[in-house]
């Protein structure tokens, strides 16, 4: 079977058709789509529960499943399809790594279950290590590394055999803000290198960050497909607007701010007005000229982009971060 | 790839501090104990002939019945009493204050046992004493009633036949204390469930996320559970060669010179209890904690019933559960290690080996049978 042609132009590396998988009465996968194109750094954004992981564990034939076709390099995907595992680096998002190995161990150990080269392997297994900055760890047992290292090891033993589609399932959770920025950082720069990557994680900043292309999950289907842009170009809210009045109460100027050109909504919070703008609308402007023409004193005024958080509001009615 | 695996099992294995404790030091701790509690206890219960005096009265020289008993128990190689003759109770005396004797007997109208301590030996005496006067006592009253059965319990009495005869058909002489030495080695086979268990865990995708990167990798994870089996197999084999050599060469315990039947039956014990793990851990989909349970609770009672808290419970089980002897793996290591030092035939030996590689083969069918499957329900 030759490789299929993406929307997008480029070659599919991952192509999931129909894919239904059930927990007993629990729908976890329900028709399940998804298409990734080489080079592509896809990111699966949903809440915990969605259906990411178990997506992703059906894909790589971990997990059977109801109903369904799943093709990986433009082949069927089955657990015994070792040449196409072969080109697969996974990242769990439990840490996979043998406690009584050091760093260098670790990684020798799983590369080697791709790559049986002694000579080839101890090259990848450095460039593994320089990869993820642990060239002053490679001596170190798991046991002595900080949650952070921890999570950079478990992405080195995964890509140390440099494969050509890497999955990465929720690298991040319980990583400190430093170690993050390296690992996204580190995914960015694997794919320059040419590695097409699947990132799935509830963090939309993540998602946002580094993602080319975005599908959100929930309840085991995607929701919405697409770029950041096309994403948010799919809701009606512009700009979210937040001013802060320090005497008399917001509710008091939610009639007149209404009356306002572009404005979508008005609602108050405490001392805040939180306002919203009709999509391709800058209300910024006229807001703030309005409150100086009446004379209201006002403290902090905030003034934000929507987010994911806000597709994800608008399309299912909950929110992203709360589940 | 089978050695890639194996070497990296074998490393992590032996840097695995729980593992080593309990396969390894857990076990010569044990036997350092078992040697030192047995040492002293062969020594309570050795015997040893109780010195005694005989005060040579007009009455003892007239009692030729008393006189016969006292020179049977103190013949043979190793007899009850080493009795001295005095000629006065005053020379007794003072041989008892001198402790060159535990006690003296002075016959007159009765029989008077002295001594100057309680003890052992003089509980020995006494009993003597009470035994021989209560049997001379009932013959008395009989040949009172019935002279004629006097004179055939007199007949009966001077005959001195014994029926049965000690005799050692094996090459060494039988000690129970060995019961206990061999049911440990059986208990240190069946720890070797430790590794087993552990091994099927780590390339089970559903019970660690170790065995779900396994299970992604372009290898078939039977592969990478024979090569780990095979290291952790070894390493079991070399913690029992250990433990055997140290109480050979440290504790002095004699195990024959059979080194080859002693490595064979230890390569199947180490088999049976790898596998009995392995078959623990591929039929529990439960925690660790659970699966230790399982197999410390199940190795313990197994070797409880081969006679490692209690020697006599090898023989009580066995025959009140014959099918026990067979189906028992800690039994069938013990009675391998057994059969080999006190028989001389290998049939006995041969049996015990076969069975325990029976039983390791069907386990290793059912582990394959539960882990042939690629895919999972649920991880």
């Amino acid at each position: 079977m030759g490789r299929q042609e993406s929307a997008r132009g480029g070659c599919m590396v991952v192509k999931v058709s129909n894919l239904v998988k059930r927990y007993g009465d629990l729908i976890a996968l329900d028709h399940f789509q998804l298409d990734v194109a080489q080079g592509e750094i896809f990111g699966l954004l949903g809440p915990n529960g969605s259906g990411k992981t178990t997506a992703i564990n059906c894909i790589l034939s971990l997990l059977n499943y109801d109903k369904g076709e799943i093709e990986v390099f433009g082949k069927k995907m089955t657990p015994s399809s070792y040449d196409i595992k072969r080109d697969i680096g996974i990242v769990m998002q439990n840490v996979a790594v043998i406690d009584e190995l050091t760093v260098y161990e670790n990684i020798d150990y799983f590369c080697g279950l791709y790559v049986p080269e002694k000579r080839l392997r101890k090259e990848l297994v450095e460039e593994a290590i320089d990869f993820v900055g642990l060239g002053d760890f490679r001596k170190f047992y798991p046991k002595k590394l900080s949650g952070g290292l921890l999570r950079r090891l478990n992405i080195a033993c995964g890509i140390a055999h440099k494969p050509k589609l890497i999955i990465l399932d929720e690298p991040t959770v319980a990583v400190d803000p430093q170690s993050r920025n390296n690992i996204l950082e580190g995914i960015v720069r694997l794919n320059q290198q040419g590695a097409t990557v699947i990132y799935t994680s509830h963090y939309m900043e993540e998602v946002e960050q580094i993602c080319t292309r975005i599908g959100i999950m929930d309840k085991g289907r995607i929701i919405a497909l697409g770029t950041k842009e096309d994403l948010k170009g799919m809701i009606r809210v512009g700009e979210k607007i937040t001013i802060e009045f320090l005497t008399g109460n917001p509710q008091d100027h939610v009639e007149w701010v209404q009356e306002l050109p572009f404005i979508a909504s008005v609602t108050t919070q405490n001392n805040n007005l939180l306002i919203t703008t009709e999509r391709g609308h800058n209300g910024l402007g006229s807001i703030l000229s309005a409150v100086h023409d009446r004379g209201i004193h006002v403290g902090r005024v905030f003034c934000e982009l929507p987010t994911l958080n806000d597709v994800f509001l608008e399309i299912t009615g909950k929110e992203l971060r709360d589940q | 790839m089978f050695w890639h695996i194996f070497k990296y099992r074998l490393k992590s294995t032996v840097r695995d501090v729980q593992t080593i404790f309990w396969t390894l030091a857990f076990p010569i701790i044990l036997v350092s104990f078992f040697a030192m509690a047995f040492s002293n206890l062969e020594n309570i219960s050795e015997y040893k002939t109780i010195k005694i005096g005989l005060v040579n009265t007009q009455q003892y020289q007239k009692n030729t019945v008393f006189q016969s008993l006292i020179t049977a128990v103190s013949k043979d190689e190793n007899p009850l009493f080493d009795v001295t003759m005095y000629d006065t109770q005053k020379a007794a005396a003072a041989a008892l204050a001198d402790k060159q004797i535990s006690g003296f007997i002075l016959e007159d109208d009765t029989l008077h046992l002295t001594i100057r301590s309680a003890g052992i030996d003089q509980t020995i005496m006494k009993e003597f004493l009470d035994w021989y006067l209560q049997t001379a006592s009932s013959v008395n009253n009989i040949i009172a009633a019935d002279p004629a059965a006097g004179m055939k319990i007199s007949g009966i009495m001077s005959e001195n036949i014994t029926y049965i005869k000690d005799t050692n058909t094996g090459t060494n002489k039988p000690n129970n204390v060995f019961t206990y030495y061999y049911a440990l080695i059986a208990m240190t086979c069946l720890y070797g469930a430790f590794m087993g268990t552990k091994e099927v865990t780590a390339v089970q995708a559903n019970q660690s996320a170790q065995a779900a990167r396994l299970n992604l990798a372009p290898v078939h994870k039977l592969k990478v559970f024979l090569s780990s089996l095979c290291a952790v197999t070894l390493i079991q084999y070399l913690s029992i060669l250990l433990l055997i050599a140290y109480m050979a060469f440290v504790l002095k315990i004699d195990f024959g010179n059979q080194i080859g039947y002693i490595l064979l039956a230890s390569f199947a014990g180490c088999c049976a209890g790898v596998s009995f793990g392995a078959v623990v851990g591929a039929a529990t989909k439960k925690g660790e904690g659970i699966k230790t349970g399982i197999i410390i609770s199940a190795s313990m009672t197994m070797s409880f019933l081969a006679g490692l808290m209690a020697a006599q419970m090898k023989y009580m089980a066995t025959k009140s559960f014959p099918i026990l002897a067979y189906i028992n793996p800690a039994n069938l290591i013990a009675d391998a290690f057994y059969a080999l030092y006190y028989y001389n035939t290998y049939d006995r030996y041969f049996l015990n080996v076969g069975l325990l590689f029976a039983f390791s083969l069907v386990f290793y069918l059912i582990v394959f049978l539960l882990m042939r499957g690629q895919q999972y329900e649920s991880i």
